[in-house]
Protein backbone atom coordinates (compact mmCIF):
# COMPACT_ATOMS: atom_id res chain seq x y z
CA UNK A 1 0.00 0.00 0.00
CA UNK A 2 1.15 3.28 -0.96
CA UNK A 3 1.17 6.46 1.18
CA UNK A 4 -1.61 8.08 -1.64
CA UNK A 5 -3.59 4.67 -0.76
CA UNK A 6 -3.49 5.01 2.90
CA UNK A 7 -4.07 8.31 3.09
CA UNK A 8 -7.25 7.86 0.32
CA UNK A 9 -8.73 5.11 2.63
CA UNK A 10 -8.50 6.84 5.78
CA UNK A 11 -8.99 10.30 5.03
CA UNK A 12 -12.33 10.52 6.24
CA UNK A 13 -11.83 9.09 9.61
CA UNK A 14 -8.89 11.47 10.12
CA UNK A 15 -10.73 14.81 9.35
CA UNK A 16 -13.63 13.35 11.26
CA UNK A 17 -10.96 13.74 14.06
CA UNK A 18 -9.76 17.08 13.02
CA UNK A 19 -13.43 18.27 13.12
CA UNK A 20 -14.28 17.12 16.34
CA UNK A 21 -11.05 18.73 17.66
CA UNK A 22 -11.52 21.96 16.83
CA UNK A 23 -14.84 21.73 17.12
CA UNK A 24 -15.23 22.20 20.78
CA UNK A 25 -15.40 19.23 23.76
CA UNK A 26 -19.07 19.91 24.39
CA UNK A 27 -20.53 18.15 21.24
CA UNK A 28 -17.91 15.24 21.25
CA UNK A 29 -19.63 11.71 21.03
CA UNK A 30 -17.30 9.89 23.90
CA UNK A 31 -16.92 6.41 22.07
CA UNK A 32 -16.65 7.67 18.58
CA UNK A 33 -13.59 9.83 19.86
CA UNK A 34 -12.08 7.41 21.86
CA UNK A 35 -12.46 4.74 18.79
CA UNK A 36 -11.08 7.83 15.81
CA UNK A 37 -8.23 8.69 18.29
CA UNK A 38 -7.45 4.92 19.12
CA UNK A 39 -7.53 4.37 14.92
CA UNK A 40 -5.17 7.55 14.47
CA UNK A 41 -2.96 5.63 16.99
CA UNK A 42 -2.69 2.51 14.78
CA UNK A 43 -2.41 4.90 11.79
CA UNK A 44 0.63 6.75 13.46
CA UNK A 45 2.49 3.52 13.92
CA UNK A 46 2.00 2.29 10.40
CA UNK A 47 2.90 5.41 8.79
CA UNK A 48 6.07 5.31 11.16
CA UNK A 49 7.04 1.88 10.21
CA UNK A 50 6.05 1.93 6.69
CA UNK A 51 8.44 5.15 6.18
CA UNK A 52 5.45 6.98 4.51
CA UNK A 53 6.28 10.82 4.15
CA UNK A 54 7.38 12.81 7.11
CA UNK A 55 4.38 15.40 6.37
CA UNK A 56 2.01 12.36 6.69
CA UNK A 57 3.86 11.21 9.68
CA UNK A 58 3.45 14.42 11.63
CA UNK A 59 -0.05 15.43 10.44
CA UNK A 60 -1.09 12.33 12.67
CA UNK A 61 1.05 12.80 15.66
CA UNK A 62 -0.11 16.44 16.04
CA UNK A 63 -3.87 14.60 15.65
CA UNK A 64 -2.81 11.92 18.05
CA UNK A 65 -1.37 14.31 20.25
CA UNK A 66 -4.25 16.98 20.70
CA UNK A 67 -6.85 13.77 20.88
CA UNK A 68 -5.24 12.33 23.29
CA UNK A 69 -4.71 15.78 25.88
CA UNK A 70 -9.16 14.81 25.62
CA UNK A 71 -9.26 11.57 26.06
CA UNK A 72 -6.90 11.44 28.95
CA UNK A 73 -8.32 14.48 30.88
CA UNK A 74 -9.86 14.61 34.33
CA UNK A 75 -12.67 16.46 34.79
CA UNK A 76 -13.83 15.40 37.83
CA UNK A 77 -14.13 18.57 39.65
CA UNK A 78 -17.30 18.04 41.09
CA UNK A 79 -18.42 19.56 43.97
CA UNK A 80 -18.74 15.81 46.01
CA UNK A 81 -14.76 15.43 45.42
CA UNK A 82 -14.39 18.77 46.85
CA UNK A 83 -16.77 17.92 50.56
CA UNK A 84 -14.61 14.29 50.22
CA UNK A 85 -11.28 15.68 50.20
CA UNK A 86 -12.17 18.58 53.04
CA UNK A 87 -13.97 15.51 54.96
CA UNK A 88 -11.61 13.19 54.84
CA UNK A 89 -8.79 13.57 53.20
CA UNK A 90 -7.89 16.84 54.63
CA UNK A 91 -7.99 15.56 58.16
CA UNK A 92 -6.32 12.46 57.07
CA UNK A 93 -3.26 14.23 55.59
CA UNK A 94 -2.76 16.33 58.65
CA UNK A 95 -3.12 13.10 60.57
CA UNK A 96 -0.19 11.15 58.33
CA UNK A 97 1.81 14.50 59.43
CA UNK A 98 1.61 14.56 62.60
CA UNK A 99 4.93 14.91 63.88
CA UNK A 100 5.71 17.79 61.73
CA UNK A 101 2.25 18.99 62.78
CA UNK A 102 3.39 18.67 66.54
CA UNK A 103 7.28 20.58 65.60
CA UNK A 104 5.25 23.10 63.85
CA UNK A 105 2.66 24.10 66.53
CA UNK A 106 6.05 24.18 69.27
CA UNK A 107 7.62 26.52 66.35
CA UNK A 108 4.87 28.97 67.29
CA UNK A 109 3.94 28.44 70.54
CA UNK A 110 7.08 28.40 72.13
CA UNK A 111 8.55 31.71 71.47
CA UNK A 112 4.64 32.75 71.56
CA UNK A 113 4.90 31.89 75.20
CA UNK A 114 8.19 33.39 75.47
CA UNK A 115 8.09 36.68 74.25
CA UNK A 116 4.56 36.99 75.67
CA UNK A 117 5.40 36.37 79.37
CA UNK A 118 9.15 38.23 79.00
CA UNK A 119 7.00 41.77 77.23
CA UNK A 120 4.26 41.40 79.67
CA UNK A 121 7.15 42.05 82.31
CA UNK A 122 9.29 44.42 80.27
CA UNK A 123 6.87 45.99 77.83
CA UNK A 124 10.35 48.25 76.06
CA UNK A 125 11.07 44.60 74.71
CA UNK A 126 8.95 44.53 72.11
CA UNK A 127 10.54 47.55 70.28
CA UNK A 128 13.02 45.11 69.62
CA UNK A 129 10.54 43.55 67.29
CA UNK A 130 8.04 46.29 65.95
CA UNK A 131 8.71 49.92 65.53
CA UNK A 132 6.99 52.60 67.92
CA UNK A 133 4.32 53.68 65.20
CA UNK A 134 3.28 49.82 65.02
CA UNK A 135 3.18 49.41 68.76
CA UNK A 136 1.30 52.37 69.49
CA UNK A 137 -1.19 51.12 66.60
CA UNK A 138 -1.50 47.99 67.86
CA UNK A 139 -2.46 49.55 71.47
CA UNK A 140 -5.14 52.11 69.70
CA UNK A 141 -6.43 48.86 68.10
CA UNK A 142 -7.27 47.36 71.31
CA UNK A 143 -8.50 50.05 73.58
CA UNK A 144 -11.52 49.32 75.49
CA UNK A 145 -12.98 52.69 74.32
CA UNK A 146 -12.97 51.69 70.86
CA UNK A 147 -16.22 50.93 69.26
CA UNK A 148 -14.94 48.54 67.31
CA UNK A 149 -11.60 46.27 68.14
CA UNK A 150 -8.87 44.48 66.31
CA UNK A 151 -7.98 47.01 63.79
CA UNK A 152 -8.22 50.95 63.66
CA UNK A 153 -11.26 51.32 61.91
CA UNK A 154 -11.70 54.75 61.21
CA UNK A 155 -13.04 54.11 57.32
CA UNK A 156 -13.70 50.29 58.12
CA UNK A 157 -16.92 48.09 58.03
CA UNK A 158 -16.80 44.93 58.45
CA UNK A 159 -16.65 43.90 54.71
CA UNK A 160 -13.80 46.00 53.94
CA UNK A 161 -12.05 43.72 56.89
CA UNK A 162 -13.29 41.04 55.46
CA UNK A 163 -11.58 41.43 52.08
CA UNK A 164 -8.29 42.78 54.34
CA UNK A 165 -7.93 39.33 56.75
CA UNK A 166 -8.40 36.49 53.72
CA UNK A 167 -5.39 38.75 51.70
CA UNK A 168 -3.36 39.12 54.62
CA UNK A 169 -3.76 35.19 56.66
CA UNK A 170 -3.73 33.41 53.38
CA UNK A 171 -0.63 35.21 52.24
CA UNK A 172 1.28 34.34 55.70
CA UNK A 173 -0.26 30.94 55.29
CA UNK A 174 1.44 30.70 51.79
CA UNK A 175 4.37 31.84 52.79
CA UNK A 176 5.08 29.49 55.79
CA UNK A 177 4.26 26.90 53.08
CA UNK A 178 5.97 27.67 49.87
CA UNK A 179 8.91 29.17 51.77
CA UNK A 180 9.59 25.42 53.00
CA UNK A 181 11.29 24.84 49.57
CA UNK A 182 14.47 26.70 50.75
CA UNK A 183 15.53 23.15 53.05
CA UNK A 184 12.97 24.23 55.30
CA UNK A 185 14.70 27.30 56.78
CA UNK A 186 11.82 29.89 55.27
CA UNK A 187 9.20 27.99 57.05
CA UNK A 188 11.18 27.38 60.34
CA UNK A 189 11.56 31.53 60.01
CA UNK A 190 8.06 32.48 59.16
CA UNK A 191 6.81 29.97 61.95
CA UNK A 192 9.24 31.32 64.42
CA UNK A 193 8.66 34.69 63.71
CA UNK A 194 4.66 34.88 63.94
CA UNK A 195 4.85 33.07 66.96
CA UNK A 196 6.74 35.26 68.64
CA UNK A 197 5.17 38.58 66.96
CA UNK A 198 1.60 37.12 68.30
CA UNK A 199 2.74 36.31 71.59
CA UNK A 200 4.63 39.99 71.72
CA UNK A 201 1.89 41.75 70.83
CA UNK A 202 -0.40 39.69 73.34
CA UNK A 203 2.44 40.88 76.23
CA UNK A 204 2.34 44.19 75.20
CA UNK A 205 -1.54 44.65 75.54
CA UNK A 206 -1.91 42.72 78.39
CA UNK A 207 1.12 45.17 79.99
CA UNK A 208 -1.06 48.19 79.36
CA UNK A 209 -3.93 46.93 80.92
CA UNK A 210 -6.39 46.09 77.66
CA UNK A 211 -5.82 42.24 77.81
CA UNK A 212 -10.34 42.69 78.41
CA UNK A 213 -10.32 43.20 74.92
CA UNK A 214 -7.55 41.89 73.07
CA UNK A 215 -8.44 37.76 74.25
CA UNK A 216 -11.97 37.90 74.00
CA UNK A 217 -11.23 39.15 70.38
CA UNK A 218 -8.65 36.74 69.08
CA UNK A 219 -10.08 33.44 71.22
CA UNK A 220 -12.75 32.66 68.41
CA UNK A 221 -10.88 33.26 65.27
CA UNK A 222 -7.53 32.40 66.61
CA UNK A 223 -9.03 28.57 66.39
CA UNK A 224 -9.09 28.56 62.91
CA UNK A 225 -6.45 31.15 62.18
CA UNK A 226 -3.23 29.70 64.08
CA UNK A 227 -4.34 26.01 63.26
CA UNK A 228 -4.24 26.93 59.60
CA UNK A 229 -1.05 28.76 59.92
CA UNK A 230 0.58 26.30 61.47
CA UNK A 231 -0.57 23.42 59.11
CA UNK A 232 0.72 25.14 56.31
CA UNK A 233 4.37 25.87 58.25
CA UNK A 234 4.42 21.89 58.82
CA UNK A 235 3.67 21.39 55.03
CA UNK A 236 6.46 23.86 54.49
CA UNK A 237 8.93 21.54 56.70
CA UNK A 238 7.63 18.78 54.83
CA UNK A 239 8.71 20.27 51.82
CA UNK A 240 11.85 21.43 52.94
CA UNK A 241 12.79 17.94 54.48
CA UNK A 242 11.69 16.39 50.88
CA UNK A 243 14.60 18.71 49.52
CA UNK A 244 17.12 18.45 51.98
CA UNK A 245 16.94 14.84 52.97
CA UNK A 246 15.44 13.22 49.30
CA UNK A 247 16.37 10.06 50.48
CA UNK A 248 16.30 6.87 47.90
CA UNK A 249 14.53 9.66 45.20
CA UNK A 250 16.27 12.11 43.26
CA UNK A 251 15.37 15.78 45.56
CA UNK A 252 13.44 17.08 42.47
CA UNK A 253 11.36 13.47 42.88
CA UNK A 254 11.26 13.72 46.25
CA UNK A 255 9.88 17.38 45.90
CA UNK A 256 7.39 16.73 43.91
CA UNK A 257 5.78 13.66 45.99
CA UNK A 258 5.76 15.87 48.94
CA UNK A 259 3.98 18.85 47.36
CA UNK A 260 1.13 16.29 46.19
CA UNK A 261 1.16 14.71 49.42
CA UNK A 262 0.93 18.16 50.86
CA UNK A 263 -1.69 20.21 48.70
CA UNK A 264 -4.80 18.71 50.24
CA UNK A 265 -2.99 20.59 53.47
CA UNK A 266 -2.79 23.77 51.85
CA UNK A 267 -6.32 23.68 50.02
CA UNK A 268 -7.83 22.68 53.63
CA UNK A 269 -5.81 25.48 55.53
CA UNK A 270 -6.83 28.18 52.72
CA UNK A 271 -10.52 27.16 53.12
CA UNK A 272 -9.81 27.39 57.09
CA UNK A 273 -8.12 31.09 56.93
CA UNK A 274 -11.66 32.12 54.65
CA UNK A 275 -13.80 30.96 57.71
CA UNK A 276 -11.36 32.43 60.08
CA UNK A 277 -11.68 35.75 58.02
CA UNK A 278 -15.21 35.72 58.29
CA UNK A 279 -15.47 35.39 61.98
CA UNK A 280 -12.61 37.60 62.57
CA UNK A 281 -14.33 40.34 60.56
CA UNK A 282 -18.13 39.77 61.68
CA UNK A 283 -18.38 38.30 65.47
CA UNK A 284 -14.36 38.64 66.84
CA UNK A 285 -14.75 42.97 66.51
CA UNK A 286 -18.59 43.00 67.31
CA UNK A 287 -17.88 45.21 70.51
CA UNK A 288 -21.80 44.57 71.04
CA UNK A 289 -21.05 40.82 72.26
CA UNK A 290 -20.11 40.14 75.67
CA UNK A 291 -16.91 38.77 76.34
CA UNK A 292 -18.27 35.75 77.87
CA UNK A 293 -20.03 35.24 74.84
CA UNK A 294 -17.14 35.39 72.80
CA UNK A 295 -15.44 33.27 75.04
CA UNK A 296 -18.07 30.04 74.92
CA UNK A 297 -17.87 30.96 71.24
CA UNK A 298 -14.22 30.28 71.28
CA UNK A 299 -14.36 27.02 72.96
CA UNK A 300 -16.70 25.15 70.74
CA UNK A 301 -14.73 26.63 67.94
CA UNK A 302 -11.71 24.93 69.48
CA UNK A 303 -13.19 21.84 70.42
CA UNK A 304 -14.90 22.10 67.22
CA UNK A 305 -10.96 22.30 65.31
CA UNK A 306 -10.06 19.32 67.78
CA UNK A 307 -12.54 16.89 66.95
CA UNK A 308 -12.60 17.48 63.18
CA UNK A 309 -8.67 17.01 63.49
CA UNK A 310 -8.94 14.46 66.21
CA UNK A 311 -11.59 12.04 65.21
CA UNK A 312 -11.50 8.17 64.42
CA UNK A 313 -10.58 8.00 60.44
CA UNK A 314 -13.35 6.41 58.27
CA UNK A 315 -12.63 2.98 57.52
CA UNK A 316 -13.16 3.49 53.52
CA UNK B 1 19.02 10.25 13.51
CA UNK B 2 18.72 11.63 16.94
CA UNK B 3 21.07 14.22 17.30
CA UNK B 4 19.67 16.76 20.43
CA UNK B 5 19.54 20.04 18.37
CA UNK B 6 16.11 20.39 19.50
CA UNK B 7 14.39 20.58 22.92
CA UNK B 8 11.52 17.56 21.68
CA UNK B 9 11.15 15.34 24.34
CA UNK B 10 8.97 12.55 23.58
CA UNK B 11 6.79 10.84 25.76
CA UNK B 12 5.02 7.73 25.53
CA UNK B 13 1.04 6.89 25.62
CA UNK B 14 -0.61 3.57 26.55
CA UNK B 15 -1.65 3.31 22.81
CA UNK B 16 1.88 2.78 22.15
CA UNK B 17 3.08 6.02 20.03
CA UNK B 18 4.80 8.88 21.43
CA UNK B 19 3.92 11.83 22.17
CA UNK B 20 6.43 15.10 21.04
CA UNK B 21 6.46 18.29 23.34
CA UNK B 22 7.78 21.01 22.36
CA UNK B 23 9.03 23.49 25.39
CA UNK B 24 7.78 26.79 25.11
CA UNK B 25 11.08 28.93 26.27
CA UNK B 26 11.92 32.16 27.91
CA UNK B 27 10.97 34.73 25.37
CA UNK B 28 7.39 33.50 24.24
CA UNK B 29 6.49 32.45 28.05
CA UNK B 30 7.51 36.11 28.89
CA UNK B 31 5.05 37.44 26.22
CA UNK B 32 2.24 35.42 27.39
CA UNK B 33 3.05 36.80 30.54
CA UNK B 34 2.75 40.05 29.85
CA UNK B 35 -0.85 39.76 27.66
CA UNK B 36 -1.95 37.89 30.93
CA UNK B 37 -0.76 41.23 33.73
CA UNK B 38 -2.38 43.00 30.95
CA UNK B 39 -5.82 41.69 31.19
CA UNK B 40 -5.62 40.79 34.62
CA UNK B 41 -4.77 44.80 35.14
CA UNK B 42 -7.84 45.26 32.83
CA UNK B 43 -10.06 43.50 34.87
CA UNK B 44 -8.74 45.12 37.92
CA UNK B 45 -9.55 48.44 36.82
CA UNK B 46 -13.25 47.46 35.77
CA UNK B 47 -13.53 45.49 39.48
CA UNK B 48 -12.39 48.77 40.46
CA UNK B 49 -14.53 51.03 38.87
CA UNK B 50 -17.83 48.95 39.49
CA UNK B 51 -17.14 48.47 43.00
CA UNK B 52 -16.14 52.83 43.30
CA UNK B 53 -19.96 53.25 44.24
CA UNK B 54 -19.76 50.83 47.19
CA UNK B 55 -17.49 53.18 49.67
CA UNK B 56 -15.87 50.66 52.62
CA UNK B 57 -17.84 47.40 51.50
CA UNK B 58 -16.49 48.11 47.80
CA UNK B 59 -13.41 47.97 49.08
CA UNK B 60 -13.65 45.18 50.37
CA UNK B 61 -14.74 43.47 47.46
CA UNK B 62 -11.44 45.01 45.42
CA UNK B 63 -9.29 43.47 48.16
CA UNK B 64 -10.89 39.98 47.73
CA UNK B 65 -11.49 40.57 43.55
CA UNK B 66 -7.88 41.68 43.66
CA UNK B 67 -6.24 38.14 45.72
CA UNK B 68 -8.89 36.30 43.88
CA UNK B 69 -7.75 37.78 40.21
CA UNK B 70 -4.18 36.81 41.17
CA UNK B 71 -4.23 33.70 42.29
CA UNK B 72 -7.44 32.19 40.94
CA UNK B 73 -6.88 33.58 37.20
CA UNK B 74 -4.02 31.23 35.94
CA UNK B 75 -5.91 28.24 37.45
CA UNK B 76 -9.32 28.97 36.47
CA UNK B 77 -8.21 29.10 32.98
CA UNK B 78 -5.44 26.17 32.66
CA UNK B 79 -8.11 23.98 34.32
CA UNK B 80 -10.53 24.89 31.35
CA UNK B 81 -10.35 22.98 27.99
CA UNK B 82 -7.80 24.97 26.31
CA UNK B 83 -5.04 24.22 29.50
CA UNK B 84 -3.85 27.60 28.55
CA UNK B 85 -4.15 31.46 29.90
CA UNK B 86 -5.26 33.63 27.17
CA UNK B 87 -1.96 34.68 27.32
CA UNK B 88 -1.00 31.17 26.82
CA UNK B 89 -3.46 30.34 23.85
CA UNK B 90 -2.45 34.18 21.82
CA UNK B 91 1.06 32.53 22.17
CA UNK B 92 0.08 29.18 20.65
CA UNK B 93 0.98 27.76 24.34
CA UNK B 94 -0.60 24.73 26.74
CA UNK B 95 0.43 23.27 30.07
CA UNK B 96 0.61 19.50 30.29
CA UNK B 97 2.09 17.34 32.41
CA UNK B 98 5.39 16.33 31.72
CA UNK B 99 4.60 12.25 31.31
CA UNK B 100 2.86 13.99 28.93
CA UNK B 101 -1.17 13.46 30.32
CA UNK B 102 -3.78 16.49 30.39
CA UNK B 103 -2.75 18.73 33.56
CA UNK B 104 -4.13 17.50 36.45
CA UNK B 105 -6.69 20.29 39.05
CA UNK B 106 -3.60 19.12 41.85
CA UNK B 107 -0.80 19.96 39.27
CA UNK B 108 -2.52 23.18 38.20
CA UNK B 109 -2.69 24.09 42.04
CA UNK B 110 0.69 23.63 42.68
CA UNK B 111 2.54 25.23 39.70
CA UNK B 112 0.50 28.72 40.50
CA UNK B 113 0.45 28.43 44.06
CA UNK B 114 4.33 28.20 43.75
CA UNK B 115 4.18 31.27 41.73
CA UNK B 116 4.89 33.04 45.06
CA UNK B 117 8.77 31.39 45.17
CA UNK B 118 9.61 31.73 41.66
CA UNK B 119 8.77 35.86 41.85
CA UNK B 120 11.03 35.27 44.41
CA UNK B 121 13.39 37.64 44.72
CA UNK B 122 12.27 40.31 42.79
CA UNK B 123 10.11 40.16 39.05
CA UNK B 124 10.32 36.47 38.63
CA UNK B 125 13.89 36.29 39.07
CA UNK B 126 14.33 32.46 39.76
CA UNK B 127 11.57 31.54 37.49
CA UNK B 128 14.05 33.45 34.80
CA UNK B 129 17.06 31.90 36.06
CA UNK B 130 15.46 28.20 36.17
CA UNK B 131 14.08 28.80 33.19
CA UNK B 132 17.40 29.53 31.23
CA UNK B 133 19.12 27.13 32.16
CA UNK B 134 17.00 23.85 31.59
CA UNK B 135 16.52 22.18 28.61
CA UNK B 136 12.84 22.25 29.42
CA UNK B 137 12.70 25.22 29.99
CA UNK B 138 10.18 24.92 33.68
CA UNK B 139 10.02 27.05 36.31
CA UNK B 140 10.76 25.81 40.24
CA UNK B 141 6.38 25.65 39.83
CA UNK B 142 6.59 23.38 36.84
CA UNK B 143 9.14 21.26 38.68
CA UNK B 144 7.37 20.70 41.84
CA UNK B 145 3.95 20.23 39.95
CA UNK B 146 5.37 18.17 37.57
CA UNK B 147 4.30 20.52 34.23
CA UNK B 148 5.79 21.79 31.43
CA UNK B 149 3.99 24.53 28.79
CA UNK B 150 4.86 23.56 25.52
CA UNK B 151 3.67 24.77 22.15
CA UNK B 152 0.11 23.52 20.90
CA UNK B 153 0.56 20.91 18.43
CA UNK B 154 -1.08 22.81 14.99
CA UNK B 155 -3.41 20.37 12.53
CA UNK B 156 -3.10 22.63 10.06
CA UNK B 157 -0.82 21.57 7.46
CA UNK B 158 1.93 22.72 6.16
CA UNK B 159 2.98 22.61 2.65
CA UNK B 160 2.28 20.44 -0.01
CA UNK B 161 3.29 17.77 -2.27
CA UNK B 162 5.29 19.98 -5.56
CA UNK B 163 3.55 18.73 -8.99
CA UNK B 164 5.37 16.72 -11.05
CA UNK B 165 5.17 13.76 -13.53
CA UNK B 166 5.56 10.84 -11.35
CA UNK B 167 9.20 8.68 -12.12
CA UNK B 168 10.14 5.33 -11.51
CA UNK B 169 13.41 5.99 -9.05
CA UNK B 170 16.34 4.95 -10.68
CA UNK B 171 17.60 2.30 -7.98
CA UNK B 172 16.39 0.66 -4.90
CA UNK B 173 16.18 3.61 -1.72
CA UNK B 174 16.76 3.13 1.69
CA UNK B 175 13.79 4.05 3.95
CA UNK B 176 15.99 7.08 5.07
CA UNK B 177 16.71 8.06 1.10
CA UNK B 178 13.37 8.02 0.52
CA UNK B 179 12.18 9.82 3.56
CA UNK B 180 14.53 12.50 2.44
CA UNK B 181 13.11 12.64 -0.89
CA UNK B 182 9.54 12.93 0.17
CA UNK B 183 10.40 15.83 2.63
CA UNK B 184 12.40 17.63 -0.16
CA UNK B 185 9.23 17.21 -2.18
CA UNK B 186 7.45 18.64 0.33
CA UNK B 187 9.47 21.75 1.11
CA UNK B 188 10.30 22.57 -2.74
CA UNK B 189 7.72 25.00 -3.40
CA UNK B 190 9.15 26.93 -0.15
CA UNK B 191 12.83 27.71 -2.09
CA UNK B 192 14.04 29.62 -4.73
CA UNK B 193 14.51 27.67 -7.97
CA UNK B 194 18.55 28.22 -7.55
CA UNK B 195 18.60 27.21 -3.61
CA UNK B 196 16.57 24.04 -4.77
CA UNK B 197 18.53 23.18 -7.43
CA UNK B 198 21.60 23.32 -5.66
CA UNK B 199 20.29 20.92 -3.09
CA UNK B 200 18.94 18.47 -5.49
CA UNK B 201 22.09 18.53 -7.38
CA UNK B 202 24.10 16.15 -4.16
CA UNK B 203 21.68 13.29 -5.45
CA UNK B 204 23.83 13.44 -8.30
CA UNK B 205 26.45 11.82 -6.95
CA UNK B 206 24.24 8.45 -5.92
CA UNK B 207 22.80 7.62 -9.41
CA UNK B 208 23.45 4.84 -10.85
CA UNK B 209 25.87 4.72 -13.89
CA UNK B 210 26.12 6.33 -16.49
CA UNK B 211 24.73 8.90 -14.18
CA UNK B 212 21.97 11.57 -14.78
CA UNK B 213 21.39 12.88 -18.17
CA UNK B 214 23.92 15.83 -18.77
CA UNK B 215 21.95 19.58 -18.52
CA UNK B 216 18.50 18.38 -17.23
CA UNK B 217 17.69 20.06 -14.01
CA UNK B 218 17.58 17.69 -10.91
CA UNK B 219 15.08 19.34 -9.30
CA UNK B 220 12.04 18.34 -11.22
CA UNK B 221 13.44 14.39 -11.53
CA UNK B 222 13.59 14.66 -7.77
CA UNK B 223 10.17 16.00 -7.15
CA UNK B 224 9.13 12.92 -9.59
CA UNK B 225 10.45 10.22 -7.88
CA UNK B 226 8.61 11.51 -4.47
CA UNK B 227 5.69 11.51 -6.01
CA UNK B 228 6.06 8.05 -7.51
CA UNK B 229 7.37 6.64 -4.14
CA UNK B 230 4.07 8.85 -2.46
CA UNK B 231 2.16 6.31 -4.64
CA UNK B 232 1.56 8.62 -7.46
CA UNK B 233 2.09 6.07 -10.77
CA UNK B 234 0.02 8.00 -13.70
Amino acid sequence: MTALDFETSNEAQWSELEKALTRGEKTLDPERILFLYRTACEHLALAEARGFPAPLVSRLSALTARAHQIVYRQTDLGLGRIARTLMHAFPAGVRAHRWYVLLAALLVVAPAVALGYAVAHRPDLILSLADSTTVERFGRMYDPANPAIGRVRDAGTNWMMFGFYIANNIGIAFQCYVSGILFGLGSLYYLAFNGAFGGAVAGYVTSIGFAGTFFPFIATHSAFEITAVVLSGAAGLKIGRSVLLPGRLPRVASLQLAARETSVIIFGSAVMLVIAAAIEAFWSSAAWVSPSAKFSGAAGCWMLVAIFFLRRPRAD
Amino acid sequence: MSLAIDTIVTAETPEGISISIRPAGFAVRACAFLIDVLIRIAILFACASLFSAGRQVGIGLLLISGFVINWLYPVLFELSAAAATPGKRAMGLYVLMANGLPLTPAGCLIRNLLRAVDMLPLLYASAIVCILLRRDSRRLGDLAAGTVVAYRHELERAGRLADGVPLPPPMALTMRQQLALTAFAWRVERLTPARAEEIASHAAALWPAPGPPAGAPMTGRLIGIARWLHGDRR
